[in-house]
């Protein structure tokens, strides 16, 4: 192959060799020519003449490459040829380039992917026009931080308010759609008139809705999503004034949303933002405007161009001041709260992505480190090649520009590999993400990605190339020179600049570590508190009777006690039971301001209890344990004593005690005797969310007694075998009472579980994730170092053992270098740790964020890692064979 | 041999343009005039010549062609351009303005 390797090189400086250089050259010479001329008439010899004149210029080379530096152009050749040799240099060391390649390409990709979810959920605006102006509003009282808010207040709030330019209400009821084909159910908003005026989009085809849309009797219009438009319409032209069926009752079309409307997220009864909302009805104002007590709007806004939040914040403050005095009973003690939507929508989820990306930061932090120390271990034993260099004309500037062309190169292969690695790792996250997770719709790999990929690859190269390359140039020429064939020893400068590299690297790591380790502890103590009901084996799915079929509780209690019976007699059936609502799926409603036999209220709060109805199997069902008293019965019907379930927090803090059973509360003013609803039994508690901070007080009611309309139940089905081959019994239970009720939601109960377990679970696989590759990353970065160091001193080792030295001793000794790096890395490490403790402690769920078992346990981790990285160098060591040691002087 | 701050820093340019604004000249007659005018005070350096023709002709003040010397041999002749004598003004109007102000704190002082 040698002749080949030649034959490429003279083709190479052939073609190389433009017309500029010749021209050059050629200048140079007459120039040379010229002065020697003068020499040789002052007496004299050519040669001695020639001679002086060449003195007289100085360097031909470095004048050559001045003059090129001179010309531009001379970058590019420069680069080119840089890069060329690079390429050449690191084809001959492939495993060196393979690992550092290897190490960007994870963290660089790991970056991109992190970053890419935070340009769809962070970055991007709002998908609606001037998003920036849109705002949430909520209630705030003692009692309660975040609120909906009163229908009727939220009309006044319209009326009065001067700060926004609109202001409208949601509330979630859900439709069902029948006609053609299997009924389905909607999900739905009830809006008030100006909704989409607040979003700033207006329908396809039709209207919006209008005030006189929400009067009693005018409240059956509908508008359509595009999709359902679609797909259950044949996307019909006209089918704005057709009437279609919703709930068993007429609704005339009234308009059709454009295509991809994403809905702005909202907090009661959820339809996460980017979801599909089906269709929108008018929200019908009835009933009597002076009693405010029951919240459940959600009102959103545009503010007027120009109006300042705090201004429109004030405004309304003032608007409720003035309500609270027109409506003493109801509004007084709320006061209004208003976020910017992309707050209310991406706030929960800034802290955990920053956090996330912050690890990511580090990890690629570290793998410059890495790199850096792996390249500066390389330029020291390529000294005398640079030196070489030097001594052969070229200029400092161009030597560093030729060492970061190889870190370059490095980092940009290190970039594109990680490109692809970020591409699967999207997908990944999108996989991965939470269920819920806002915004998750507009995670994309785009552009974006891709250009922030390529700034972090040249970042990088720059950022661990420039110490080497710089560390390299520096380099004293005589002495490199000088010091010939015997591989120089590393300055102390040098030695000094790679330890605290090492330093820096095990820091980091030991941050990342003590991160992932509080949020493992986190989460096995989520996983391990008791959830306070039994998943296995239990099946869920929903069921919503409509308003025009079910008006009055007297139809709804039949049906809801013969679908009781037909559930139960399904074989294979435990036991099955139905309720308002299913464990950790949210706060449900909350009922305040009611009366308890014997007690009052402390001074300027109220008793309050989330509420939910629930037959005489539901707990059971649920496996919820009974503390006291017993659950309902097939005796507690509309006609019997009224009674409720209450839990352990309600008892203790409305009673003192668990042993409440027996105690008696009132929802009216003023009750009678008849109007006391007794509490037969106390049941375990339920977080609304597991990781919320303390049970709420929760009561029930039952189900043949509710005091208003539920229409819509949750089933929860126990099965004695696996629960998922009842989906199609339940169905058909359902169905044989009405074939027009949809069933929805059918899920297993530990699906429902797990989902909110999904957003800890995500954060701890990043987490450990990062850890993992920071942990490996610095054990390379101290077994790097160390056995760099101990391939310099093997003479020195063997002149040890040959003056008597046991190899314990050089292994202790070799030993204790790097363990000593490695314990200042981790002091400083979990110093930061601590201090950078609170931006995690949000995150945590019972564990301090400076807790002592998992500082401890990450700093032997770290000893033990590094113990064992220089284990092998200094295994080395004492092989050091005395009498090699001496010979290769 | 003179070493680079044997010229104040940045007066090569002007020597050069100075030099050659008078008729187009090669390298070696560029470094010989500044010599011989500034009867021997003025060593250039005739390795920090070349880069600075190089450069001056880059930034469009000088262009540069081959042709015959009065000997027959073809040489690189260095001529000013439009451009090249506006900053020659420029420089010369600057350079006056600091001898000047020098020479006056030197008699002052």
């Amino acid at each position: 192959m040698r002749w080949f390797d030649i034959l490429r090189l003279r083709w190479r400086s052939l073609t190389r060799r433009t017309r500029v250089e010749r021209e050059l050259d050629r200048e140079l010479t007459f120039h040379l020519d010229q002065e020697a001329e003068v020499y040789r008439q002052a007496g004299m010899s050519p040669a001695e003449a020639r001679h002086a004149a060449e003195r007289r210029l100085g360097g031909i080379a470095q004048i050559r490459e001045e003059c090129r530096d001179m010309r531009r152009t001379s970058y590019i050749e420069n680069f080119a040829r840089d890069a060329h040799y690079a390429v050449r240099t690191l084809g001959r060391n492939p495993g060196f380039a393979a690992a550092i390649v290897l190490t960007l390409a994870l963290s660089i990709g790991a970056n991109s992917a992190i970053f890419s979810v935070i340009d769809g959920v962070l970055l991007r605006p709002l998908p609606y026009p001037k998003a920036d102006r849109i705002v949430r509003i909520f209630f705030r009282s003692k009692s309660f931080a975040k609120f909906p808010v009163n229908p009727f207040d939220l009309r006044d709030m319209r009326a009065r308010n001067q700060a926004f330019g609109c202001l409208a209400g949601m509330t979630r009821a859900d439709r069902q759609l029948s006609g053609a084909g299997e009924p389905q159910r909607l999900s739905s908003f009830a809006v008030t008139a100006g909704y989409f005026r607040v979003l700033g989009i207006a329908p396809a085809l039709g209207r919006e809705f209008n005030t006189q849309d929400e009067l009693p009797g005018n409240g059956n219009v509908v508008i359509l999503s595009d999709r359902l438009w679609r797909t259950r319409f044949t996307a019909d032209p006209n089918i704005v004034g057709r009437k279609i069926t919703l709930d068993a009752a007429p609704f005339t079309v009234a308009g059709v949303m454009p295509p991809n409307l994403q809905h702005p997220g909202n907090d009661y009864h959820s339809v996460a933002d980017g979801d599909t909302v089906d269709v929108w009805t008018p929200f019908t104002y009835q009933g009597d405007a002076s009693f405010r007590g029951s919240h459940y709007m959600e009102a959103i806004a545009r503010l007027k161009d120009g109006v300042a939040m705090g201004r429109a914040q004030a405004d309304l403050d003032a608007m409720l001041e003035q309500l609270a005095l027109e409506h003493p009973d109801s509004t007084k003690g709320w006061r209004a709260w208003t976020v910017p939507l992309y707050d209310e929508t991406v706030g929960s989820s800034r802290r955990l992505l920053l956090v996330l990306l912050g690890a990511a930061g580090l990890v690629l932090l570290i793998a410059c480190s890495n790199a850096a120390n792996l390249l500066l271990a390389r330029a020291t034993s390529r000294q005398r090649e640079i030196a070489v260099r030097a001594a052969l004309g070229a200029g400092r500037s161009r030597l560093v520009r030729q060492m970061l062309a190889e870190s370059l190169l490095i980092s940009l292969l290190g970039g594109g590999l990680g490109a692809a690695f970020a591409f699967g790792g999207v997908r990944a996250l999108q996989a991965l993400l939470p269920a819920g997770f806002p915004r998750a719709s507009s995670i994309h790999v785009d552009a974006v990605m891709f250009t922030f990929t390529l700034a972090i690859a040249l970042g990088t190269g720059m950022l661990f190339g420039l110490a080497p390359a710089l560390q390299a140039a520096r380099a004293d020429l005589q002495q490199s020179l000088r010091e010939g064939g015997r591989g120089s020893t590393a300055g102390a400068r040098q030695q000094w600049l790679r330890s605290a590299l090492v330093i820096g690297e095990v820091a980091l790591a030991c941050m990342l570590l003590t991160g992932a380790g509080l949020m493992l502890r986190s989460f096995v103590n989520l996983m391990r508190t008791d959830p306070g009901f039994r998943g296995e084996r239990v099946l869920t799915a929903a069921v919503s009777l409509p308003q025009a079929t079910y008006p009055k509780r007297a139809v709804m209690w039949p049906f809801y006690n013969r679908l009781g019976q037909l559930l139960n007699d399904i074989p294979g059936v435990r036991v099955a039971g139905m309720g308002s609502d299913l464990p950790w799926t949210g706060y449900d409603e909350n009922f305040g301001g009611f009366a308890i036999e014997g007690r009052q209220p402390p001074p300027n709060a109220e008793f309050h209890a989330r509420y939910h109805v629930a037959d005489a199997n539901y707990f059971q069902a649920l496996g919820v344990p009974l503390l006291r008293g017993r659950f309902f019965d097939a005796h507690d019907t509309s006609g019997s004593r009224a009674v409720m379930v209450i839990n352990r927090t309600m008892a203790r803090a409305y009673w003192g005690t668990d042993d409440a059973a027996g105690g008696r509360v009132a929802f009216v003013d003023n009750p009678k005797d008849e109007d006391w609803v007794t509490v037969v039994g106390v049941v375990g508690d339920i977080k609304d969310h597991p990781s919320s901070a303390s049970a709420a007080p929760a009561m029930w009611w039952p189900v043949q007694q509710m005091p208003f309309g539920f229409s819509n139940m949750s089933l929860v089905v126990r099965a004695v075998g696996d629960p998922a081959r009842l989906s199609g019994q339940i169905r058909a239970a359902v169905h044989h009472m009405d074939p027009n009720l949809a069933v929805a939601d059918v899920r297993l109960m530990n699906e429902v579980a797990g989902a909110s377990f999904s957003s800890p679970r995500f954060a701890l696989f990043l987490a450990a994730l990062f850890a993992t590759l920071a942990g490996t990353l610095a054990a390379i970065g101290i077994y790097g170092v160390i056995s760099y160091s101990v391939g310099q001193r093997t003479h020195e080792f063997g002149l040890r053992v040959a003056l008597g030295a046991k190899p314990w001793d050089v292994l202790r000794h070799v030993m204790e270098q790097g363990v000593r790096l490695a314990a200042a890395g981790i002091v400083i490490g979990l110093g930061s740790a601590l201090l950078l403790g609170r931006v995690l402690s949000a995150l945590l769920y019972g564990v301090s964020a400076a807790d002592p078992v998992t500082f401890t346990s990450v700093a032997l981790a770290a000893i033990a890692v590094a113990a064992l990285s220089c284990y092998i160098p200094a295994r080395r060591a004492t092989g050091a064979d005395p009498m090699t040691a001496l010979r290769s002087e | 041999m003179s070493k680079p701050s044997d010229l104040i820093q940045g007066t090569l340019d002007l020597l050069i343009l100075r030099t050659v604004s008078l008729e187009p000249m090669h390298g070696w007659a560029v470094a010989r005039r500044i010599q011989q005018v500034s009867a021997d005070a003025l060593q250039v350096t005739q390795g920090a010549l070349y880069p600075a023709l190089h450069r001056l002709e880059q930034q469009g003040w000088l262009k540069a062609e081959w042709r015959a010397t009065e000997t027959g041999r073809e040489a690189k002749f260095y001529a000013l351009t439009r451009a090249g004598r506006t900053q020659l003004e420029k420089e010369l109007a600057q350079w006056e303005r600091l001898s000047n102000a020098v020479g006056m704190v030197i008699r002052m002082a």
